[in-house]
């Protein structure tokens, strides 16, 4: 029997990581991607075009102080880095609008699909950004240029926000409950997908009728993935298929989708919520290049 | 040399876009003349104009609002709530009448509940109007109705429209279209000074004063223009259509027309509160009643009447838009389409696939009382990207 009690369990690990192997001053060019989102903000550096640092947090209530916190953060960790040093940076997200020291905003949807093929390689052509407050099927090139694209409406289902709200009331950590979800023996119908507050009674009535935390989970990502592939399936997937945003840590999700779509997702060479900033600094890396010129 | 914005006629545009009831009630004081709101563009005004009537177009304020549920289902298109929601809230209490000319099944009930509910209202009139505009036959069906709702209205006002004054309502109202069309055929220039943010709130405000004011004001906006009185202030950008619902929300345009990262600027707006309003002229002598009927059955047409198959002329509003994004460079389309508007969302695939066909970049936004403006500027600017981003790769 599952008891409902307050906690955060919804917090997810913020992180801040810097490549000690590598020295910045070393590179010709340092850019930096910010991606202020809805539930989460990163702030990517990237030294010649490679990852070298970043920090990964939570969206505050303030999007400028937290973009400024965010690069805060980076700097801290890598020490002798001034925000001077920095040659160019692009804004992008929901907050983007929002970062009065960014040279240039770029939407999270060219962000994303360009960080992409650094994150998965340039063999990827479908992407799935599953954000804190949105859902994005994106197209690209082998450059990771946006072909076609499509967002979900106003709606949390199926996004990070959604999820959230499930792992609060199940006291179920945010990193554990994709694991959990896949514990059943047999896959149960999905709960409403039209909806995160439908969604949200239909569990409170799936606990009062005694549900194991793993059957609730599978049937609500059952959900989320259904939503998911069917955005996708209006795009067109074409392979290689990868998931970006914070959501693809999710194996629960993850797994659900690739069984709806019969076709794997490519693997992440780094952490894949950072795909939008690391887009971000690719592209401010090419426009202070190109300034130069 | 001054710009759009500080021309006294642009002012005035927005002024009675802005202040509609306001006028209304003064037009009533100052002419002791009847009022009449009217749902949908199929509604031959000219009748009601001869009659000494001033036609308003009723519409909403794109405020949220809880009053309607009782009398409209929750997915009803957003106009209809919010048109209502005006008249249970009293801001048509000017009125002496409504009516419509029946378009589809959202706005027949919203009329029906406003003709209910407003105390006002002492005349309604349903305008039955055909729905296979394509067919043969339409006109003379529409004719037959003109007929009746002339009558009708010469019953309410107690005065027989003559023939001389249904001349002179043509003449007035053609003169409106010759006048909003030279507007629109302005807006094919390269570097186009006024926006769809004008057009719109030029377009509207013809619908909700009177046209022969209106004209005056128009054509001396249009000559300063034409004359090269007016300079352009800001960069065009992206060459954007607009394709859908009515859309008279100043606050989509202004988010797209001057709140991006990107310049864009709506060069055609092909929907009720654009070019479906008023293009195409009554034409022919004699039979007026027929001649106004041929117009409003032969005009481009709205979706609630241009059907997929078994057409007799093809479909007549897709040759329009194919016409139009030729003519007027157009680089994007951004179909705008009102929330649970069924007649829309049956078009769009087919538009998608023409749009497709001709190579033309597009992007969906459903409409609702307010917008979501960051999502809507995301998805925007996106597209935007995607057509030019060339610069953001080495």
């Amino acid at each position: 029997m599952v008891t409902v009690q307050e906690s955060e369990y919804w917090r997810w690990p913020e992180k801040i990581w810097v490549d000690e192997n590598k020295n910045w001053q070393d590179a010709e060019v340092i850019s930096c991607g910010i991606d202020l989102g809805s539930v989460s903000t990163q702030a990517v550096m990237m030294a010649d075009g490679e990852l070298y640092a970043y920090a990964n947090i939570r969206t505050g209530t303030s999007s400028t102080a937290s973009a400024e916190k965010a690069v805060n953060a980076v700097l801290e960790k890598i020490g002798d880095m001034t925000r001077e040093n920095i040659h160019y940076i692009v804004g992008t997200g929901y907050g983007r609008v929002s970062i009065p020291f960014a040279n240039k905003t770029i939407t999270e949807i060219a962000c994303h699909g360009r960080g992409a093929v650094y994150v998965y390689g340039n063999t990827v052509r479908t992407i799935l950004d599953m954000g804190g407050q949105d859902l994005k099927a994106i197209k690209v090139d082998s450059r990771g240029k946006v072909i076609n694209f499509l967002m979900n409406d106003k709606c949390a289902a199926g996004t990070g926000r959604g999820i959230e709200v499930v792992c609060d009331m199940l006291s179920v950590p945010i990193t554990e409950v994709g694991e959990l979800s896949l514990k059943v023996d047999e896959e149960p119908e999905p709960v409403s997908t039209t909806c995160v507050v439908f969604a949200k009674s239909e569990i409170l009535g799936l606990i009062r009728k005694g549900w194991s935390k793993e059957m609730i989970l599978a049937a609500f990502f059952n959900a989320v993935s259904s939503r998911v592939v069917e955005l996708l399936e209006r795009v067109g997937v074409e392979p290689d298929f990868a998931i970006t945003g914070g959501i693809s840590k999710n194996v629960g999700v993850v797994k659900r989708i690739e069984r709806k779509l019969n076709m794997k997702a490519l693997e992440p060479k780094v952490d894949p919520q950072l795909a939008g900033a690391i887009g971000a600094a690719l592209f401010a890396r090419a426009l202070y290049i190109k300034s130069k010129k | 040399m001054v710009t759009v914005d500080e021309l006294p006629e642009m002012k005035k545009f927005i002024e009675w876009f802005e202040n509609r009831h306001e006028y209304a009630r003064k037009w009533k004081e100052e002419t002791g003349g009847k009022v009449v709101g009217y749902f949908c563009t199929y509604m031959p005004e000219e009748i009601m104009y001869a009659a000494g009537i001033l036609p308003v177009r009723i519409l909403g304020s794109h405020e949220p609002e809880s009053i309607t549920r009782p009398y409209l289902h929750d997915m009803y298109c957003p106009f209809c709530h919010d048109t209502l929601a005006q008249a249970l809230e009293g801001r048509y209490d000017y009125l002496d009448g409504v009516t419509i000319a029946q378009s589809c099944l959202h706005m027949r009930q919203s009329y029906f509940s406003f003709a209910d509910r407003v105390e006002n209202i002492e005349w309604s009139y349903y305008l039955p109007f055909p729905h296979g505009v394509n067919n043969p036959h339409a006109a003379d069906f529409a004719k037959h109705e003109f007929e009746k709702f002339k009558k009708s209205v010469e019953e309410w006002t107690g005065k027989e429209i003559a023939d001389g004054d249904l001349d002179k309502a043509i003449e007035v109202y053609n003169k409106s279209r010759e006048l909003l069309t030279k507007m629109f055929e302005l807006r094919k220039a390269d570097e186009p000074v006024l926006t769809g943010l004008h057009a719109m709130y030029i377009v509207v405000s013809s619908q909700v004063v009177d046209k022969a004011e209106h004209n005056q004001v128009l054509e001396s906006f249009l000559e300063k223009i034409e004359n090269g009185e007016v300079e352009n202030d800001r960069e065009i950008g992206t060459r954007l259509m607009l394709i859908g619902s009515e859309d008279y929300d100043a606050e989509l345009f202004r988010l797209i027309e001057y709140g991006m990262s990107y310049p864009a600027t709506f060069v055609f707006e092909e929907n009720c509160t654009g070019s479906r309003y008023f293009w195409g002229l009554v034409e022919g002598d004699g039979d007026r009643l027929m001649a106004l009927a041929k117009r409003y059955v032969y005009r481009v047409p709205c979706p609630a009447k241009d059907w997929a198959r078994g057409d007799f002329f093809g479909r007549r509003r897709f040759q329009f838009i194919e016409d139009v994004i030729k003519k007027w460079n157009v680089e994007a389309v951004i179909i705008a389409q009102m929330k649970f508007c069924d007649p829309h969302e049956l078009d769009i695939p087919s538009l998608r696939e023409m749009l497709d066909k001709m190579g033309v970049r597009h992007l969906h936004l459903e409409l609702d009382l307010t917008q979501p403006v960051g999502q809507f500027r995301t998805r925007v600017e996106a597209m935007i990207e995607a057509m030019g981003e060339e610069d953001l790769f080495i």
